[in-house]
């Protein structure tokens, strides 16, 4: 039995499935406690479905507003976590598949949501280290091409991130900024392969 | 049969350490018929999170919401972070910390993994550490508050700055010198930094590499960064050097750092009081002060050029002199090496497939290392996920009986380790050290994250940084609150 345990966790994702009702409970709390309200009492026994890091997201969201910096990507981060899950059959389709090509996941998804918090809502191994700001690579994805001409083209920030992808190819995205759209219905993503370190490790690095 | 426990120190606090220790508790469950998972990290430092708090450049925030992944591991109550804890012999130990030798760990643990990083600057051998020549890791380290204090730069006494290398860090510190003071001033930049940093006359920044743009290290985001710069404008590069052999076959990354480098900077050159320059195949020879005027040096440059067949930079035999106040070097990191296990040839520990491989070339088992330890300093923190995801795959394999070992599979059996520690327990320095309030836990670090949050919005920025003296008053007064 504890052999077919591992496998699943193996195979989906960590966090376990989120009771979107209570993380957005959590949510409204830390609102309206602003920013730096959490005892060491909470931080150990906090509900590991809290998206993490809201409560620094909404500080940071104060601290923008109130400062014209510069353009940084923030609206998708709001969401991650929080996103509405469509009743079963009113959704737009996203097929997830794994780096060897077999299905993950079938999940649906609304207009408008992107496919990180989609995967984050759904369990799947996607990650996003940076929570959707275009800061890092992590939630690379690979399209097919059909849906992939759908796309706008990535902007500037997004091929600076995908340019350090590992495994790019012509139809890759981040995850964090395919937008669904009614037309996107039925799209696959597929998770790129991961590294293995048996091949980097102990590798000279380049002389310049 | 019993299941094996994971009893796991992880030397190292970094987000290496982090990654490793979220995928491994994540992916063993929290339940009865799960082997016993501890892991217990320890950092030299006193606050988690390694270079994504005294790396990551402060306008780059997003970067630090990698954290938020941490602290959700933290919370699992397998989970412990011991602070200020120096384990082995550092060639820099940082004063305050306690002091733990590697055998007291392996008496409490059954599995160790290194995760200490890269923590030295590599030198240039021309350019020896002086006055007027420090390792870019200096700067880096004032401007996050590092513990280990690295003094102020005198910005105020200089006007030009010669950044030797191309690389991120090098383009990090270019920003720092560049970008109004009035931006920095929002981000996570302590006030003593932008004191500094208000006061500065650099006027110019010259960032030298041996090669040409294909081979420079740096990232697009982070040209582009230096070359949206509201307050600095780029000196145009020499035409010919954009234009790539014909014959060549451009990565994606080569062909889009030459468009926006021929595109040039976003301000016209010379219409800017800060201007920067890339000064491509150019490798120092050495740097002359004059005794008489001090506040200048000419730095020796060779000519360079790629040769085609081991695209390694020579010299054309030509060399020029340029006027400098300050060399900064920043041409990478390498481990420490009186770490067990270092490779001085690698400048890093002897790792395949996340073992610690001894002298002998055996790999020891129950021993592993991951990130910038295992692999060298390169990569951004993408890479140091996946490669830490893998290293959490081997300890696994290791342990849960339904996984087979990863490669390689023949190992040597050590003695050094404890397979049946007390669970609980910790080395007995480091139970002292929680006794004395001088380690720290995650829980303080949570208590001084929300502080310096706090004292930052006071003044309209991220955070106020703490220093460990500031920290450690700081969690008395909370402590002599608390009702233990």
């Amino acid at each position: 039995m504890s052999n077919l345990c591992w496998r699943a966790n193996i195979l989906s994702r960590s966090l376990p499935n989120c009771d979107r009702q209570l993380s957005l409970i959590v949510r409204r709390r830390i609102t309206t406690k602003s920013a730096v309200t959490q005892s060491p009492i909470s931080l150990s026994s906090r509900p590991r479905c809290q998206s993490p890091g809201a409560k620094s997201r909404l500080a940071w969201r104060d601290w923008f507003s109130s400062s014209q910096i510069r353009a940084i990507h923030y609206s998708p981060v709001t969401r991650h976590g929080g996103i509405e899950r469509p009743a079963s059959g009113t959704g737009i389709k996203v097929h997830f598949k794994d780096s060897k090509g077999s299905l993950i996941k079938t999940v649906e998804a609304s207009e408008g949501d992107d496919l990180l918090a989609i995967a984050h809502e759904y369990d799947i191994d996607l990650e996003g280290a940076c929570e959707g700001s275009v800061a890092c690579s992590t939630c690379h994805v690979i399209l097919t091409p059909e849906y992939y001409d759908q796309l706008p083209e990535p902007d500037d920030d997004e091929n600076d991130m995908l340019d350090m992808a590992f495994g790019l190819t012509d139809t890759s995205r981040l995850g964090c900024q395919v937008k669904l759209t009614k037309d996107l219905d039925g799209i696959t993503a597929t998770l790129p392969s991961a590294t293995r370190n048996m091949f980097v490790d102990g590798k000279k690095p380049t002389k310049h | 049969m019993p299941l094996k426990p994971l009893k796991l120190a992880v030397i190292g606090g970094g987000p290496s350490a982090f990654y490793v220790a979220s995928r491994i508790l994540s992916l063993v469950p929290n339940a009865n018929t799960s082997p016993p998972v501890r892991v217990h990290l320890f950092d030299r430092l006193w606050a988690p999170h390694g270079l994504v708090r005294y790396g990551v450049a402060p306008d780059h925030p997003e970067v630090k919401n990698c954290t938020h992944k941490f602290d959700a591991t933290a919370s699992d109550p397998r989970f412990r972070f011991f602070g200020n804890i120096n384990i082995g012999d550092a060639i820099t130990p940082i004063s305050h910390t306690h002091k733990l030798s590697l055998s007291s760990i392996f008496n409490s643990y059954s599995h160790v993994l290194f995760a200490t990083g890269c923590t030295l600057p590599t030198l240039h051998s021309a350019l020896p550490p002086s006055q007027h020549c420090i390792p870019a890791l200096s700067l880096v380290h004032w401007y996050t508050q590092h513990p280990n204090r690295s003094p102020p730069p005198a910005l105020d006494k200089i006007s030009h700055v010669s950044l030797i290398g191309n690389g991120n860090v090098s383009l990090d510190v270019a920003r720092m010198l560049l970008t109004p003071v009035s931006t920095l001033a929002q981000y996570d930049v302590p006030e003593s930094v932008l004191d500094v940093l208000s006061r500065s006359s650099v006027r110019h920044v010259s960032i030298i590499g041996r090669r040409g743009p294909l081979e420079a290290a740096f990232t697009t985001k982070e040209l582009r960064e230096l070359i949206n710069l509201p307050d600095a404008s780029m000196v145009p590069i020499e035409p010919s050097f954009l234009k790539p052999s014909p014959d060549l076959t451009l990565s994606r990354q080569q062909s889009r750092t030459l468009q926006l480098l021929s595109k040039g900077s976003k301000n016209a050159f010379g219409s800017t009081p800060k201007t920067w320059s890339l000064d491509f195949y150019r490798s120092p020879t050495g740097l002359i002060v004059d005794p008489s005027d001090p506040t200048t040096a000419e730095l020796s440059l060779a000519h360079t050029m790629v040769d085609p067949r081991t695209q390694r930079a020579v010299s054309t035999g030509e060399s020029s002199t340029l006027p400098t106040s300050l060399v900064v070097t920043s041409l990478g990191f390498h481990g420490e090496p009186t770490a067990s296990f270092y490779d001085p040839g690698l400048g890093h520990l002897r790792t395949l497939g996340a073992r610690i491989i001894t002298n002998e070339g055996h790999a020891l088992k129950n021993m592993y290392a991951s990130g910038w330890a295992a692999t060298g300093a390169k990569g951004v923190l993408a890479s140091t996920m996946m490669n830490a995801y893998a290293a959490a795959d081997t300890v696994l394999g290791d342990v849960l009986p339904d996984r087979e070992p990863e490669e390689p599979k023949v190992l040597v059996e050590d003695i050094l380790l404890n397979p049946n520690p007390d669970l609980d327990g910790v080395p007995r320095e480091v139970a002292q050290g929680l006794k004395e309030g001088s380690v720290t836990q995650y829980g303080d670090w949570k208590k001084i994250d929300e502080e310096e949050i706090k004292r930052g919005q006071a003044v309209g920025k991220e955070r106020e940084r703490m220093n460990w003296e500031d920290a450690r008053k700081f969690l008395e007064t909370v402590r002599d609150r608390s009702p233990h």
